[in-house]
């Protein structure tokens, strides 16, 4: 279709304000999916986003609407992910739109993720389209959002389009709205063809499926293409739209969105962001936006069982190709054995990947607590990434140790604004700026280290603010902080998988913590078992073991003979079973344990 | 004359510890919360016809390769039968098996069911030795343990044995129950000693499987017993019973200079054995059987002509070597470890770095010294004759190990590692 019939937008909501429910609409009222083939969360496909309500992949429908004007334009709506850790692959989806619909909950208000995306649609210059939902509700309060709302994209509350995506109620208007305000592309359909990489995901079947949008140019079916930033090229296999499910094409035009299919292997050569041109007539420079996916979390993935190793890594392997910005290495552990490092966007990201690793390939895991990459300046000059902290050299020859810092922005009521704000205090956060979307609600924002907030800092926000507050951040940089490593120390043993970097006034909180309770978690040895923090060479918490004094039948005679050698025999069993941290022997469990303990809220 | 007494009487390991019977009589008026031995209460109109079927199936026993050195008749309470039907039951075993001049026969007996008449009618059946439950000597005590009878009819049961004659009596006493300070435990020890037996066994209190006291433990209306206390009492009683002229001879048992007792240091020191009655278990030369636990079932095997056994196993000659190891150390003495190999063949160089680290951890020591047999003439009045110390000579030069005293109460930590 020409370009002024051509309209991209993104949804841009907060996970349950019904963003599923008003895509199932707008395929509805297209036509795009029958009354009788539709069913709930259409677009959803992946078994696990329906599982946690939210969207991993992206995914793009084309839709063709028959406005008032008389006109038929084509709509493409494209997803976005909904989650804090995949920031950069929303702004890849933003780039491929021309505007936007913000969609907010009537009964709720705009939350903190929501407004991290809509700040990112207002830089990448898009047209806003507010839209306040579920006005069917009876907590409903339209007015009071509406005037909150239209603070924020600067425009009149009546501007703000009330609707109820349930009941269909004002969803013809969203379609209107599209078409009248959202302005066309424009995109250059003769110049070399440009198409952005917004999403990529992996087949079994048919390799890597790359969701574009063609900005300039035209993608033609059987043409040769390039991958500009990966400077790989293939020949285009099978050129498609989705409506909404695949539909090959002969050719994708300006400002048209579609899916590419070349036969590749893995999706780290179709990262989102790359600009595929072609090759027999490359464009000069690629699109710009693009970033290497960057992992900002790591963390030790173990199988339970040793014999799994090797289970581990070929799913890990699998998993890969579906997963540009995951990634891992080998490494070993005195107390786990072998495993992988593991680096991902966030938490929520290790979460998903450790969900699927177990799922998907059915593999008991542990996974060591999760920490940040940390940037190390040696006294040499050198400078050091450190992913996992056993490798964190001696203090001593340590100049400065800088740290992942984010921004972190809060929405909350106005009454839990003490609350956020001490709990951002503890955790070592820099006030940047507060202002109130309204009387009742202020945005909050905090530079913060990001090890700070990888643990429980959300659980511990939803719980301080009854589950009100919402929570984003993006990463600003590296910062030198006061840090130190803390081992753990078993009999003058360190216990890898215990080594932890905290902030240097954390550290004995941390030692006691754990000093107290791998007290509870070591069965008692023969001899006093001391258990320490430190660091470097200077403890800062112990904890012993007392040794074990009496472990003994106290009747053995003619009649017991076999019982008490069956009860023996299953002691030496399971004593062969136990980790060896020098002399002291500990259950696989023990450590388990405290490292399962260590991802709970602290009791602080 | 001077003659030697064996080395089972004076609880030293020997690779020889003779022959052993064992009966039992699987009922109680009464059981115990913490008692998980084969025996049952409200059978009393079994006892005769318990009796028959047991002197039966003695007699239908092919015999034994050797007269029995010492015998035991244990429950359950032996003594809820009448001496005389206890008789019988003796009777049977020396027609069949044969019973050795000065065999030790021991018998046990619950306070609530002896008096010194019972005991005289015990010394007439034939028996010489005799061990009473005592258990404690505190009220509370013995009523959180659910035993039955008072400490003075416990007192009174010691000194009936004593009175009527028996030269060989030994107490049983538990420790460590959640109900007991160590005073009171100070108090049995002290009550038992002044009544001056030969023998005191002293068990911690163990919460068995599948008891009325597991269960009470488990439902958190019983505290656990508490394993630290339970060592403290341990060094109580040898203490105690050590300042009063008795010497720990195994984990759980006291005695005075050669007055251990020989069934059960056969048992430590691997032993063949046979047993009789329900729920008994025997050894010969590495096969181990058990017969039917149930009186009932025990009866009506007899009475239809079949087998009594209800399983067995066969060791392998490593497993039996361990097994023998396990049970040996429990003894103070220890092991004689040459001639443990000479009866066991050469097990010992595959367990040469157990021991090693046990060695290093000082769980057990070698010892060079081996006791000797203890001269018989000096036996009488052991409180004065025999001091604390004179345990026999010393052989020297032997390659002995022994359990440490610290290694004695992780007996097990030992066992395990030795199997």
């Amino acid at each position: 279709m020409d370009l002024p019939h051509q309209r991209a937008i993104a949804v841009i909501a907060h996970i349950d304000h019904g963003k599923s429910t008003l895509s199932d609409r707008l395929l509805q009222l297209t036509h795009t999916v029958s009354d009788r083939d539709m069913r709930e969360q259409y677009l959803d496909r992946m078994d696990l986003e329906r599982e946690r309500g939210i969207t991993i992949k992206a995914a793009a429908v084309r839709m063709e609407y028959k406005a008032d004007d008389g006109e038929t334009y084509e709509i493409n709506l494209i997803d976005t992910p909904g989650h804090v850790d995949f920031g950069y692959e929303v702004s890849r989806s933003l780039a491929a739109c021309d505007g936007v619909l913000l969609l907010v909950d009537a009964a709720q208000g705009i939350e903190a993720q929501t407004l991290t995306n809509l700040y990112l649609a207002v830089d990448a210059g898009l047209e806003i389209i507010p839209i306040l939902n579920k006005i069917d509700l009876p907590a409903a309060q339209p007015d009071k959002y509406a005037e909150e709302i239209a603070g924020l994209v600067a425009c009149d509350p009546a501007d703000v389009l009330r609707i109820s995506a349930k009941t269909g109620e004002g969803v013809e208007g969203v379609l209107e709205a599209i078409i009248a305000r959202v302005p066309a592309p424009n995109g250059e359909p003769n110049a070399p063809l440009r198409a952005l990489v917004f999403d990529s995901v992996y087949d079994t079947f048919r390799g890597v499926i790359a969701y574009v949008r063609v900005i300039d140019g035209v993608l033609k079916s059987r043409m040769p293409i390039r991958f500009m930033v990966a400077k790989k090229d293939f020949e285009a296999d099978e050129i498609g739209v989705m409506a909404p499910g695949p539909m090959p094409v002969d050719e994708l035009n300006t400002g048209e969105v579609g899916y590419v299919i070349a036969g590749i292997k893995e999706v780290s050569l179709a990262k989102v962001g790359d600009t595929i041109t072609s090759k027999d007539k490359s464009a000069e420079e690629p699109l710009a936006g693009y970033r290497e996916p960057k992992p900002m979390v790591f963390a030790g993935i173990y199988p339970i069982e040793g014999d799994d190793f090797p289970l581990l890594r070929d799913a890990l392997e699998k998993l890969k190709l579906n997963d540009a910005a995951f990634v891992y290495e080998p490494e070993s552990s005195g107390a786990l054995g072998f495993g992988f490092r593991c680096g991902f966007l966030g938490l929520l990201h290790m979460e998903i990947v450790r969900e699927r690793l177990e799922r998907e390939f059915d593999l008991s895991l542990i996974a060591t607590a999760p920490s940040v990459g940390y940037e190390v300046e040696l006294m040499d000059g050198k400078k050091l990434d450190v992913r996992n902290p056993t490798d964190m050299p001696d203090p001593g020859g340590i100049v400065e140790i800088s740290e992942p810092y984010v921004s972190v922005m809060v929405v909350t009521p106005s009454e839990y604004i003490g609350t956020v704000m001490q709990l951002c205090q503890e955790r070592r956060g820099e006030l940047k700026e507060m202002h109130y979307l309204s009387p009742e609600r202020a945005e909050i924002r905090y530079h913060m280290p990001l090890g700070e907030i990888i643990f429980d800092f959300f659980d511990q926000l939803k719980s301080g603010t009854k589950g009100y507050a919402s929570l984003d951040y993006e990463p600003v940089g590296l910062k030198p902080s006061k840090l130190v490593k803390v081992d753990v120390l078993l009999n003058q043993q360190p216990v890898d998988a215990f080594s932890t970097i905290v902030h240097r006034e954390k550290a004995y909180d941390y030692g006691k913590r754990m000093t107290e309770r791998l007290r509870k978690l070591i069965p008692r040895q023969m001899f006093d078992v001391p258990i320490q923090a430190a660091i470097g060479s200077r403890v800062i918490a112990r904890e012993t073991v007392r040794a074990k004094r009496k472990d003994v039948i106290a009747k053995c005679y003619g009649g017991d003979v076999t019982r008490k050698r069956k009860l023996l025999e299953k002691q030496k069993e399971g004593k062969k079973k136990m980790k060896q941290i020098g002399a002291v022997e500990v259950p696989q469990s023990a450590f388990i344990e405290a490292l399962k303990i260590d991802q709970e809220p602290a009791s602080t | 004359m001077v003659t030697s007494l064996p080395a089972t009487r004076m609880g030293t390991w020997t690779p020889d510890p003779g022959f052993g019977v064992y009966v039992h009589i699987p009922f109680c008026t009464h059981r115990c919360h913490y008692c998980d031995f084969n025996t049952y209460e409200g059978q009393d109109d079994l006892h005769d016809t318990y009796v028959e079927a047991l002197v039966a199936d003695i007699r239908r026993w092919p015999g034994a390769s050797r007269p029995a050195t010492s015998v035991f008749f244990g429950g359950g309470t032996p003594t809820l039968l009448a001496p005389a039907r206890l008789g019988e039951i003796l009777g049977a075993i020396g027609d069949t098996c044969g019973i050795a001049p000065g065999a030790e026969i021991t018998v046990e007996a619950n306070p609530e069911t002896v008096d010194e008449r019972v005991f005289a009618g015990l010394l007439a059946a034939g028996f010489n030795r005799v061990s009473i439950g005592v258990q404690s000597l505190v009220p509370k005590v013995l009523l959180g343990l659910g035993r039955t009878h008072s400490a003075e009819r416990a007192i009174d049961a010691l000194r009936a044995a004593l009175r009527a004659g028996f030269d060989d009596v030994s107490a049983d006493l538990i420790y460590g129950s959640p109900w007991e300070t160590a005073d009171d435990f100070a108090r049995s020890l002290e009550g038992v000693v002044a009544e001056a037996p030969d023998h005191v066994s002293a068990y911690a209190l163990t919460v068995e499987d599948g008891t009325p006291l597991a269960t009470l433990v488990a439902t958190g209306r019983v505290p656990d017993v508490d394993p630290d206390l339970q060592a403290e009492r341990h060094g109580l009683a040898s203490d105690v019973l050590g300042a009063a002229g008795y010497e720990r001879y195994e984990v759980s048992n006291w005695a005075r200079p050669g007055r251990a007792s020989a069934h059960n240091v056969l048992y430590w020191c691997a032993g063949d054995y046979l047993g009789f009655g329900a729920g008994a278990h025997g050894h010969i030369a590495g096969e181990r059987y058990w017969t039917t636990r149930l009186p009932r079932d025990f009866i009506a095997a007899v009475a239809s002509g079949v087998t009594t056994r209800a399983g067995s196993e066969s060791l392998t000659a490593d497993r039996r070597a361990g097994e023998a190891l396990m049970l040996g150390l429990r003894l103070a003495s220890g092991v004689d470890l040459d001639a443990f190999e000479q009866r066991h063949g050469p097990v010992l160089h595959a367990r040469r770095s157990a021991i090693d680290g046990l060695v290093a951890a000082g769980l057990v020591e070698r010892v060079d010294a081996w006791p000797s047999a203890l001269p018989s003439e000096t036996l009488g009045d052991c409180s004065t004759k025999v001091s604390n110390n004179s345990r026999g000579t010393r052989k020297r030069g032997a390659n002995g190990l022994r359990m440490t005293e610290r290694g004695t109460m992780l007996g097990n930590e030992v066992g395990a590692s030795l199997l």
